[in-house]
């Protein structure tokens, strides 16, 4: 029973998982928008970023350039707080080696909590400082 | 518990190799996406999927037990989705495809094996004596 199964079973699962994960959602296609030299950069490596703090200032729209550099998808989603009841921004998940310049709203004064929401041990703060 | 069938029904067939295909497809979303948890999740799909098609007697008398296995993994997987997971095309792929194996597994389960309770009862029923057999085994210390 097992040889006449195996084989479609592989070529339909090939071609379900294939399609799954087509071009559309492994994101390298499109280009990042147009990246403020001034801004933030993390980088997601080996299922961690580069650092737990990004500093922004306040009450004024800014960017954060998001580098992954894994073979699979991360974002960044920024949420008043650890509890994760309010979301701010979820940054789109996409897969590596790619880049995104994320553009955020203006936020107030204060410390806020961004984690990657596929892998949420991924996380850290952000820091929001008087404008200029 | 009902005697184990072979799927040699055409009908049976094309479920089973339905089965294991949404299977392994979802084991491959989920090995793609990096980190323990996940690569756990794709690893007990794979053998999940085995399990629907060794040809061996113990899998065989078993596998109704692996179709409800396999139908608790993957609404458990769902739930905790839906409770914590991202939201993004390859997330709701995967949830498709654990729905329509959900719904596969459970007309393969009805054609093989008929209503999954009384099989579950007279599972139950049985380790139940078992435990019970061992407890009035003389020379056991009390």
């Amino acid at each position: 029973m097992l040889a006449p199964v195996l084989g479609p079973v592989l070529a339909l699962g090939v071609a379900l998982a294939a399609s799954a994960c087509g071009p559309a959602s492994l994101g390298r296609s499109a280009p990042p928008s147009s990246i403020d030299p001034t801004a933030p950069v993390v980088t997601a490596r080996d299922l961690a970023f580069d650092r737990s703090e990004i500093a922004a200032p306040a009450d004024r729209a800014f960017s954060i350039v998001f580098q992954n550099a894994d073979g699979v998808p991360h974002n960044i989603a920024i949420y008043a707080d650890s509890s994760l009841a309010r979301s701010l921004f979820v940054g789109e998940i996409f897969i590596g080696p790619a880049t995104r310049a994320y553009d955020l709203p203006p936020l107030a004064s204060g410390s806020y909590f961004f984690r990657c929401d596929v892998h949420p041990d991924m996380q850290g703060r952000l820091l929001i400082a008087g404008a200029g | 518990m009902a005697a184990p069938r072979p799927a040699r029904n055409p009908i049976n067939l094309v479920v089973r190799v339905l089965i294991v295909a949404l299977t392994l497809a979802t084991a491959y979303i989920h090995s793609t996406l990096g980190g323990l948890l996940f690569t756990l999740n794709a690893a007990g799909y794979v053998v999940a999927a085995l399990a629907m098609v060794v040809p061996l007697g113990l899998a065989i008398r078993f596998r109704w037990l692996v179709r409800l296995g396999l139908i608790g993994y993957a609404a458990t997987a769902i739930i905790a989705w839906y409770l914590t997971g991202p939201r993004y095309d390859v997330a709701y792929a995967a949830k498709a495809i654990e729905v329509a194996l959900i719904a596969l597994l459970a007309i393969d389960l009805a054609r093989n094996d008929g209503n999954p309770i009384p099989i579950l009862r007279a599972a139950l029923g049985a380790l139940a004596r078992s435990i019970n057999r061992q407890r009035r085994t003389p020379g056991r210390s009390g």
